[in-house]
């Protein structure tokens, strides 16, 4: 990306500026998730969506652009430890360290109870079976899954039960909510080519 | 000036060409940039402009001090050619191919979630700032890439 005041270059991927007057500079990243639309709805009903561009919505990606993406080469791979390039993960950057979600793993655990660097996480899956937010627990939390869409989890210390925004619905914490983490939904080569002493949630070697 | 200007002229053109394509092959979809050839690209990327300017302007001024003293047309036909393309690879340097490319979205215009007519299952990449709460389809935001927008009063850019 390039800003217009000072031509600087920009990585997008980084927020960092590489090249130009404001070189080593970095743009604030703004807490965002990826969500499926009718769940966002539901959550934010007085939000406000971006409108198509008429004269190049028949130019978007088709619907099953993720399908035929998968398929597409990559220039550089990566690939070890049943790995592949095109892998999907949940990228998560948390107390410093770079830790990396299958997202196989997300959709088969639908709760996963880990911890990023020094930073105890969970990893929890919507109740639309494809929505997926990281939250930060203190290290003795232990979370369990329930089956009720508006109340997701329960932690086994309060018995408090929360939603898929991380906040409590009922029991001694209600009305508190879990802290965010930021997590990206990224290929395994590109989630690993910008963050080289990434972890992998699943694998035990050291990844290369 | 050199004795033979004409090689001047054919430096300027070198150089012209090389300033314009450089970038474009270092830079393109599909290919692995080192960081170092990444970071030369950016460099050239950003002194182009003036550098095109200044072969320009060289390869005319050398064409018009040139022009009575050369012999034969075939010599004026060529530095007149040498003279046209430096300058045409100077204008074709201030046309950005990646943005031919994916068009920016100049005027964002956006929906309630109630009136969007957008399926429930499409991806979006969704924001909030303060009470203010924003939606961005991946199904767009991979073709534009990128939107600067203004989000309960912070500026922010949307990218993919």
């Amino acid at each position: 990306m390039r800003d217009e005041q000072t031509g600087t270059y920009w990585q997008q991927i980084t927020g960092l500026a590489v090249s130009g007057p404001l070189a080593g500079r970095r743009l604030q990243l703004v807490d965002a998730d990826e969500l499926s639309f009718a769940l966002w709805k539901k959550e934010q009903p007085a939000g406000t969506v971006l409108k198509d561009i008429a004269r190049f919505a028949t130019d978007y990606a088709p619907k099953n652009w993720d399908v035929r993406m998968a398929k597409v080469p990559t220039v550089i791979s990566y690939a070890q430890a049943g790995l592949g390039p095109r892998g999907l993960m949940l990228g998560v950057h948390a107390a410093g360290a770079s830790r990396a979600f299958p997202y196989n793993a997300i959709l088969k655990e639908k709760l996963i109870v880990d911890q990023v660097g020094t930073q105890p996480v969970l990893v929890v899956l919507g109740p639309d079976n494809r929505s997926v937010r990281v939250f930060e627990r203190r290290s003795s939390g232990q979370f369990y899954r329930l089956t009720d869409p508006n109340a997701l989890l329960m932690d086994a210390e309060t018995g408090s039960q929360w939603n898929f925004q991380g906040c409590a619905v009922s029991g001694a914490l209600k009305g508190t909510c879990l802290a965010h983490v930021e997590a990206l939904k990224d290929y395994w080569f590109d989630w690993r080519n910008y963050n080289p002493a990434t972890t992998v949630y699943g694998i035990r070697q050291k990844i290369r | 000036m050199a004795r033979k200007p004409i090689l001047w002229l054919i430096l300027a053109l070198v150089v012209s060409f090389a300033l314009l394509v450089y970038p474009i092959y270092v830079i393109r979809p599909f290919r692995y940039q080192g960081p170092r050839e990444l970071a030369l690209a950016l460099v050239v990327l950003r002194y182009r402009p003036f550098l095109q300017i200044l072969l320009a302007a060289g390869a005319i001024g050398c064409l018009i001090w040139w022009w009575p003293k050369s012999k034969g047309v075939l010599r004026k036909v060529g530095a007149s050619l040498c003279a046209l393309l430096v300058l045409g690879f100077g204008i074709l340097s201030r046309i950005n191919v990646y943005e031919l490319m994916f068009h920016p979205i100049d005027r964002a215009e956006f929906a309630s979630a109630a009136e969007s007519k957008l399926d429930g299952a499409e991806q979006v990449i969704a924001v909030q700032i303060g009470q203010a709460a924003r939606a961005y389809p991946i199904r767009s935001m991979s073709y534009h890439h990128m939107v600067n927008d203004m989000l309960g009063g912070l500026p922010i850019v949307a990218t993919y």
